[in-house]
Parts: structure tokens; C-alpha cells; sequence
């Protein structure tokens, strides 16, 4: 058995954050995909479903696995898996076969996940330790994956992404290796041989539906931003890193209140009060969504800490009971995707046609010249044929403006107007979707009162 | 961590609802729940025209009338038939799209611009001896030339002759 437990720990911590990051590292890059792969917004959505389906499948039957074979071998094994299959994914150019990378993917993050909540308790100590490194750890790459995504598909490519996991992956294996090389050597396997308890129904049925807000919450917010607002992924990065700022801020709560019951009743309320500010945002400005973002952070780490320490709380092995939790939370995440996506599909579709039509009886209502406003009212139709499945940019269209400085002037104030229109098709847009997520957060509060921690 | 450092569980679910509560109160009285785009009117409904000075007014006002009269006659928004009719590839995508043939449209554009001549008339824009002939005029007026008198009713009005012919001396004398 290797000797410093310390970098054990911190690989098991990065192999957790990287695979957990891995359900929403992608988010960013989805309209970059959707464009360049030439698909739909439903088609692209599956590279985010496919991942998140296929862990959730998966987590319990790597966690037996796990203990079958050995923890580390399996982490290692998994995070192999896991780097090749991002490999694959980085050089994908078909969405069926980034997909499928994705779902190879998922099978070896679910295999380093939850062996690793395995090899933990031995590592750090303690079963609650190792329960608090592990939520901790898949609570920072979950909340930091939209916006370290949206940096790599901004500053390099959304191949990168994937590509830049390979290195990482491989880093993280190096110390569980030794550990691996030791299992096989000695035979003995460091896993947890009592056998405590069921799943907890409540805590983990909690943990799907808060999952599946946040993913929402997540989901919607980056697209409404690419999407509907026009901004970069970059910029849209540095919009959305305010939810892992504001975790942090929730984690130091964490510590301030035991009572785990209260914490996650008062994170589902938090998460879902954020996304119910998301669904009436009152003007198309970033700094609006900042105090939403900052509730939903805030709330997450809340929720997300409680319940998943409820779950495990003297439960064993720990890697099955972990596996629950995995199981949960990334099928809360498909089915948030999959209730929502064909809404605000249907939502974005009718609002741009909404905008569109409230744009042009500005157009039609405005006292310029009548060849003018007609033709205006063309080339904005002729844009929105140009931009696919995007809210259109009216620049072009108002290109060149008139040379007469009043009738310029009108033109200006005409484009002013008719932008308004389409930031508030693009932001109404997701309304309904927002306050189904915050709804579905508040009905997490039923299983939440039931999820009494029993340690058995 | 000292017992003093520590917070309530209560008090922590009361502040969660308390700020999630001011948050949702505050942006929907900043008009969140009505940040959308503005409705568009039904074309069949009256659109009252106001008091046009100038030949550029009425013909802006023409436009519109002739418009709506068209779009609530093929059951179109106006918005969507403006779009439609400005180039003639628009005019067929949105013939293949609502199924409409010339002969629907053109019988749509030409009660369009007999509305728009009897909205002119009744804000009092129109002298009812042009109204009348202008009106009979329209009734029959080709699919092309009727969409050309949508798209630049300005020019059509102060260059009437050729579809009024002899009345266009009475009307370059009643315009404004």
C-alpha cells in the first residue's frame, strides 16, 4: 500500500470532479455543436441526455463491480475508459458518433465514481469524511463545468473539451494505479465487507428532482444567454460562473447548520425561488440574472451536500449506497432534459415568431417613409431565414442607414424598438420552462420532509 | 465549530423562503410577468387612421389599411403578409406555406385596397369623387400592379394616371 495518503486523495477528488463536471461541462458548447454538426436543438440536447442516461444506468452495477474486482483497478479501469471515449469524443464528426463516444464515456465515469466513494473511507479516515470529499468534490465540477466548458469552445473548440479530459483523466489514474498494483499483488481488496441497510428512497428521489431543476436551471440559462441574448460562450461563461461562486458561498453554510433535513429543504426553496426569478426576469440584462444565479448557487450546494449525506449516513458499502446517489441525481438530470426540451423547443420556436411579428408592426407602425418599411420588413425576414433556429441579429438589416440624418435617425430608434421586441421573445421564451424547473424543485420538499437521516 | 457559530435549521428554511419571496416579488413588480413581445392586432379589426397631413401620411396609412383588409381576408397576420409581399420569392414561400393561389391573393389585395380606400374616404383623406372611381379602379387592378400599389401607394396616389386615367386631373387637385 502506497505510504502518503494525500495524493490518493486528490486524485480520487479530480477523477470525481472530472466525471461529475462531465454532465455539464458540455453545456456551453451545445449551440457550437448544434451548429457545426448540423442537427436540431433536440438532436444536440442527447449529447448532454446520452451521458447523464448512461451513468445513471450504470452507477450501481460499476459500484458492484467495484467491489467485486477491487476499488482502485476499477477506478483505474474506468478512468481509462473514461479518456479514451473522450478522445473519441474530441475527434466525433457526427453527432451519432459523439454520442456514442459519450455514452463509452459515461460507463467509465460511473465505474471511477463510485469506486472511488469505495477507496475513500480507507484513504481519508473516516466513512463521513469520505462522504463530505466526495459531495464536495462532484458539487465543484458539476457548478464549474458549464463555465470551464464555455472557456475551452471560446478560446479553442468544443472538441477541446473533450480532448483536454484525456491528460486529465490519466493524471488522476496515476496514484489510484499504485494502489490498483497493490490490490492485485496482495489480493486484498479495501472495500467496506458489512453490508448496511436499503437505498434511501426519499434522499435519493429528493436528489433526482433537485437535479433535475438545477440541470434546468443550468441548461436553460446557458441557451437563453447563446441563444436568445446573443452573447459568446466566453462571455456566457463568465455569466453563469457566478452559481459555483455563489456554491462556495452555500458550502460555508454547510458547516454553519447540522441539521441536514433543514439544509436541504432550505436549498430546494433557494434553487427554486432562483429559477422562479430566472422565469420573470422584467429586462433582457446580465445583471439581472446575477441575483437569481446567486440563489440557485447557493441552493445547490445546500441540497445537493444534505441529501447526498443523508443517502450514504451509516450506510454500507458505500460505493452501492453511492451509487444510488449517482443513480439519482444524473437521472433527475434526464428527465429535467428530457420533460423540458420539447417546451422550450416549442417555446423558443413560437416566441422568435412572436418577435418576429411584433418587430415588423414596429416597422409597419413607424412613420418612415412606406418603400423604406417595407423594405426593411424584407430584409428581416430574409435574415431570419438565414439564422436557423436562432433569435436573428437586426444589424444587417438596417444596413446601410439612410444618408438624410431625420430619417436616419428614425431608422435608429426603429432598430432600437425592434431589438427590445426580440430580447423579449427570446427571454419569454423560457419562462414556462423556468417555472416548471422551479416547481419541480418545490415538490422536492415533500420527499425532502420524509428523507430523515437513519443511521443503521 | 463553536455552538455559537452555528445557525438553526428553522432559521435558515425561513430566510431561504423570505428571499426567494422578495427576489420573485420584486422582479414581477419590475413588469417581469409581462416582458414579452407585444401582441400584434387582428387585421380584421378597425384600425382608426390619424389625421394625415401630408401625401407621405396618407399613403403610409393607405399601406397599412390595404394590409390589414388583405390579411384579414386570408386569415394572415398583417406582419406576416408585409414580409410576404415585399419580394416576389417571399410572395411565393408564403403562397406554398398558407396553400394560397394568384387568384385568392390577388382577390385578398384587391379588397385590401378597396378597405384601404374606404378608411382613406371616412378619415376624410379621400374626397368621396375619387373614393369612388378609385374604389371601382382597385376592384379589378392585376395581382401585380395591386401589390405595387401596396409596396408605393405614395407614387401610385400622386402619379394616378395610370390607373384612373381621366380622373386624374380631379385628383391631383384634391390631394393634399
Amino acid at each position: 500500500m502506497p505510504d502518503s495518503p494525500r495524493p490518493r486523495v486528490a486524485a480520487l477528488a479530480l477523477a470525481v470532479g472530472l466525471v461529475l463536471a462531465d454532465s455539464s461541462i458540455v453545456v456551453l458548447a451545445l449551440p457550437e455543436i448544434y451548429r457545426e454538426l448540423d442537427t436540431s436543438i433536440s438532436g444536440v440536447t442527447w449529447v448532454l441526455i446520452s451521458f447523464n442516461l448512461v451513468i445513471a444506468l450504470a452507477a450501481v452495477p460499476a459500484a458492484l463491480v467495484a467491489r467485486k474486482f477491487g476499488p482502485a483497478r476499477t477506478a483505474a479501469v474506468g478512468l481509462a475508459v473514461f479518456a479514451g471515449a473522450g478522445l473519441a469524443c474530441g475527434l466525433a464528426d457526427e453527432l451519432s458518433t459523439l454520442i456514442a463516444a459519450r455514452c463509452v464515456q459515461a460507463l467509465g465515469g460511473a465505474a471511477a465514481v463510485t469506486a472511488a466513494l469505495e477507496l475513500l473511507p480507507a484513504t481519508v479516515g473516516s466513512e463521513r469524511r469520505a462522504a463530505t470529499v466526495w459531495a464536495a468534490a462532484g458539487a465543484t465540477g458539476a457548478a464549474l463545468g458549464p463555465a470551464v466548458g464555455g472557456l475551452l469552445t471560446e478560446l479553442v473548440s468544443w472538441q477541446s473539451i473533450f480532448l483536454i479530459q484525456v491528460p486529465v483523466a490519466l493524471i488522476a489514474a496515476v496514484p489510484i494505479l499504485a494502489v490498483a498494483k497493490h490490490e492485485a499483488a496482495t489480493g486484498i481488496i479495501e472495500a467496506e465487507v458489512r453490508q448496511t441497510g436499503r437505498p434511501h428512497l426519499w434522499a435519493n428521489l429528493a436528489l433526482a428532482m433537485v437535479s433535475a431543476a438545477i440541470a434546468a436551471a443550468l441548461f436553460l440559462l446557458v441557451l437563453l444567454l447563446i441563444e436568445g441574448w446573443r452573447l459568446s460562450p466566453i462571455e456566457a461563461a463568465l455569466v453563469v460562473s457566478v452559481m459555483p461562486l455563489a456554491a462556495i458561498l452555500g458550502s460555508r453554510m454547510t458547516e454553519r447548520v447540522a441539521d441536514e433535513r433543514s439544509r436541504a429543504a432550505a436549498g430546494a426553496i433557494l434553487v427554486s425561488g432562483g429559477l422562479a426569478g430566472l422565469a420573470f426576469l422584467p429586462k433582457a440584462t446580465i445583471l439581472l440574472t446575477l441575483p437569481p444565479q446567486i440563489l440557485v448557487g447557493i441552493g445547490l450546494s445546500l441540497v445537493l451536500s444534505a441529501l447526498t449525506e443523508t443517502a450514504l449516513g451509516g450506510r454500507a458499502p458505500q460505493a452501492i449506497h453511492g451509487g444510488w446517489t449517482i443513480s439519482s441525481r444524473h437521472a433527475g438530470v434526464v428527465i429535467g432534459l428530457l420533460a423540458l426540451t420539447p417546451i422550450f423547443t416549442a417555446d423558443i420556436d413560437q416566441q422568435r415568431h412572436d418577435a418576429i411579428n411584433a418587430g415588423t408592426a414596429v416597422i409597419l407602425d413607424s412613420p418612415i417613409n412606406p418603400l423604406l418599411k417595407l423594405d426593411l420588413a424584407e430584409k428581416v425576414s430574409a435574415q431570419l431565414e438565414t439564422e436557423k433556429g436562432k433569435v436573428p441579429t437586426i444589424e444587417p438589416a438596417f444596413e446601410p442607414k439612410p444618408s438624410d440624418p431625420g430619417e436616419r435617425a428614425e431608422v435608429e430608434q426603429l432598430q432600437g424598438e425592434l431589438q427590445d421586441q426580440l430580447d423579449r421573445g427570446a427571454t419569454h421564451a423560457f419562462s414556462t420552462s423556468f417555472i416548471l424547473a422551479a416547481l419541480l424543485g418545490l415538490i422536492a420538499l415533500f420527499p425532502i420532509g420524509l428523507s430523515r437521516r437513519v443511521d443503521l | 465549530m463553536s455552538r455559537e457559530g452555528r445557525l438553526s435549521g428553522g432559521v435558515l428554511v425561513v430566510a431561504s423562503i423570505v428571499v426567494s419571496l422578495v427576489l420573485v416579488g420584486a422582479y414581477l413588480a419590475a413588469g417581469g410577468s409581462s416582458y414579452e413581445p407585444k401582441k400584434t392586432q387582428d387585421p380584421c379589426n378597425p384600425r382608426p387612421w390619424s389625421n394625415p397631413q401630408s401625401l407621405g401620411q396618407i399613403a403610409n396609412q393607405f399601406t397599412i389599411s390595404a394590409l390589414d383588409g388583405a390579411a384579414c381576408q386570408l386569415g394572415v397576420s398583417r406582419e406576416t403578409l408585409a414580409r410576404a409581399l415585399a419580394t416576389p420569392e417571399g410572395r411565393e414561400r408564403f403562397k406554398q406555406r398558407y396553400g394560397i393561389d394568384d387568384e385568392k391573393l390577388a382577390r385578398a389585395i384587391r379588397a385590401g385596397l378597396v378597405r384601404a380606400v374606404d378608411d382613406a374616404e371616412e378619415a376624410g383623406a379621400l374626397p368621396s369623387l375619387i373614393a369612388g372611381p378609385l374604389r371601382q379602379t382597385v376592384k379589378s387592378i392585376p395581382l401585380d400592379q395591386a401589390i405595387e400599389f401596396i409596396n408605393d401607394a405614395e407614387s401610385f396616389l400622386s402619379n394616378a394616371e395610370s390607373f384612373l386615367g381621366p380622373a386624374q386631373d380631379i385628383i391631383e387637385q384634391l390631394l393634399p
